[in-house]
């Protein structure tokens, strides 16, 4: 909830000099704890680094414009379930499920020990980033001593600390590694978590190219080589609806209706009429 | 306006305009300032008191229907009283809503709390009624009328037995006597009393029903005794009732019970004007039953 709203306040950073864009920072951590490495602990907050920027729209009625909500219905009576009716199941074959209270998945949910747990160095480059999963900046806690330390020794021996790491109820695997002079922490994905390729058939028996064919492909590929730059692309539909929203926010626009004054103001003089005659028993 | 209002409560009131009495144009703000006004006489009644709610989060209209909420519901605020009791029927705690104050009394209208209701006993021995409870309830075409006849004889009745009876209308049709007693007694012996009163009154009175398998019987009025037992309840006085009318649970004088009264006379529109407190002396009033 908190990064949502940090995301609408979010501004883009454009350094003056290059002009190069990045995302705002954000303002408040969403982890803290310290590395470990052997008997060795940096404290650490960690904060978001990845954005995905999108534009969030609310489901209003068409008829009066005003905000629509979700509710939790029974699909047996199509009857509107309260909370405190609604429990977790688990569907164990078809139409069939086994029920789970949510003091049975408390009870064994990982607790975050707030460690980052290093248990080896290895090349960063030698991770497949198709592993690669979110980027977290970790930002020193109290003292900056010993993240400084650990900061340009990796630099110097261009390593990454490889370990693990719990966030809420999941723990991961991830990879501790400096980048523009910060301790950046990534997850990473399991390897069960990822398709191998290899294994569409699609892909099985692929017949071997004639060289000429393949010397021209080989030919268009020089030609077009450059170097990589990230700020050459944008979104042009999300650039599109923007624009749509600027031009319509100059129009008509939907009110929410508030509670008028006039309630607020009885509610008032209700509560201060109360309060003295309670006070007066 | 609504910075001065945090000022007088913790809650953060919400959706002051939304419509929970289509009929008669009742909005959340009205219903929130209704409990508002009514705590002085509401609080001391309901003090230590586990309570069931019912909650109509979209008003009182044709099939949308409250639903009942033992449990205090997810983003109970801490500072809400609560008592936790262990269910032998559902095999869990159940964490019941104290109201001992008017931020929590605030906090369940603005859950869209229509009705309150009240078991008859305390947090101290839930096992020992502080109340004697008669429901007297005419099934059609019984009216709130016959019911008002009834219940000035079980109140003659109860009188020359050296007890203090206070009545309410249950806001629907029919009417609440209760007795305030010392509560050295266990519900199986309070049961036990109100029915003999109510088989009594059965025999001199033929409009009236003691068992409740003569409870759907047309016309009659059944003196119910079930309800004296743990943690069953009764509406409290003063709670709101899902009618059309937004009618009130209202506690009488025993010289307004009679003929002719009317069940909608008492709505959230002409209770808050009543100045007096019929039930305010019930707790000086309390009795030893000698059974």
């Amino acid at each position: 909830m908190a990064q949502e709203d940090s995301e609408k306040e979010e501004v883009e950073n454009v350094e003056p000099e290059t002009g190069k864009v990045s995302a705002a920072v954000p303002r408040r951590s969403i982890w803290s704890g310290s590395i470990t490495i052997g008997l060795v602990n940096v404290p650490v907050n960690l904060f978001s680094m990845i954005y995905d920027k999108g534009i969030a729209f609310h489901f209003l009625h068409k008829i009066d414009g005003q905000p629509l909500k979700y509710v939790k219905m029974c699909t047996k009576d199509d009857k509107i379930v309260p909370w405190n009716e609604v429990t977790r199941g688990y569907e164990v074959s078809k139409n069939e499920y086994i029920t789970l209270e949510k003091s049975e998945l408390d009870a064994v949910k990982p607790e975050s020990d707030n460690r980052i747990r290093i248990s080896k160095f290895v090349d960063y480059f030698s991770v497949d980033p198709i592993y690669f999963d979110k980027t977290y900046a970790l930002m020193p806690k109290k003292s900056k001593e010993a993240y400084t330390l650990l900061l340009r020794a990796l630099e110097k021996k261009n390593k990454a600390g490889a370990g693990r790491i719990t966030l809420r109820t999941k723990e991961y695997p991830a990879l501790l590694h400096a980048y523009k002079g910060t301790l950046v922490l990534t997850i990473l994905r399991y390897a069960y978590d990822v398709v191998n390729p290899q294994d569409f058939e699609d892909i099985q028996n692929l017949k071997e190219p004639e060289k000429t064919e393949l010397d021209m492909a080989i030919k268009i590929i020089g030609d077009l080589a450059g170097d990589f730059d990230i700020a050459e692309f944008e979104d042009t539909y999300l650039k599109r609806v923007q624009e749509l929203i600027s031009q319509k926010v100059k129009g008509e626009k939907i009110h929410i209706e508030k509670p008028r004054e006039v309630e607020a103001k009885s509610l008032m003089v209700a509560l201060r009429e109360t309060l003295k005659q309670l006070e007066q028993k | 306006m609504a910075e001065e209002l945090k000022g007088l409560t913790k809650v953060d009131l919400k959706n002051l305009d939304k419509i929970l009495y289509p009929d008669v144009k009742v909005t959340k703000g009205q219903f929130i300032e209704y409990y508002i006004r009514m705590a002085p006489k509401m609080l001391p009644i309901m003090k230590d008191r586990p309570l069931v709610l019912t909650r109509y989060p979209d008003g009182v209209k044709g099939e949308k229907l409250g639903f009942f909420e033992k449990n205090a519901p997810m983003g109970t605020p801490e500072w809400v009283k609560t008592k936790t009791i262990y269910s032998s029927a559902s095999k869990r705690d159940v964490h019941y809503i104290v109201c001992n104050d008017l931020d929590t009394l605030i906090w369940l209208a603005n859950l869209a709390t229509l009705e309150i209701h009240m078991p008859f006993s305390t947090i101290d021995d839930l096992d020992k009624p502080d109340f004697l409870f008669f429901d007297i309830d005419p099934e059609p075409p019984a009216t709130l009328s016959d019911a008002a006849e009834v219940s000035l004889q079980l109140k003659d009745k109860l009188v020359s037995l050296g007890l203090t009876p206070f009545i309410k209308t249950s806001g629907k049709k029919g009417f609440h006597v209760v007795i305030p007693i010392v509560p050295d007694l266990d519900f199986k012996e309070t049961r036990a009393f109100v029915h003999e009163v109510g088989i009594d009154l059965a025999k001199e009175n033929e409009l009236v029903v003691s068992e409740f398998k003569d409870t759907k019987k047309p016309g009659k009025v059944f003196a119910d005794y079930l309800q004296n037992s743990p943690m069953r309840t009764m509406v409290v006085p003063y709670s709101l009732r899902p009618t059309p009318e937004a009618t009130v649970s209202a506690p009488l004088e025993w010289s307004e019970v009679k003929k002719g009264i009317n069940p909608s006379d008492f709505n959230i529109f002409n209770e808050v004007k009543r100045k007096d407190d019929p039930w305010k002396i019930i707790f000086e009033k309390r009795c030893k039953l000698e059974i």
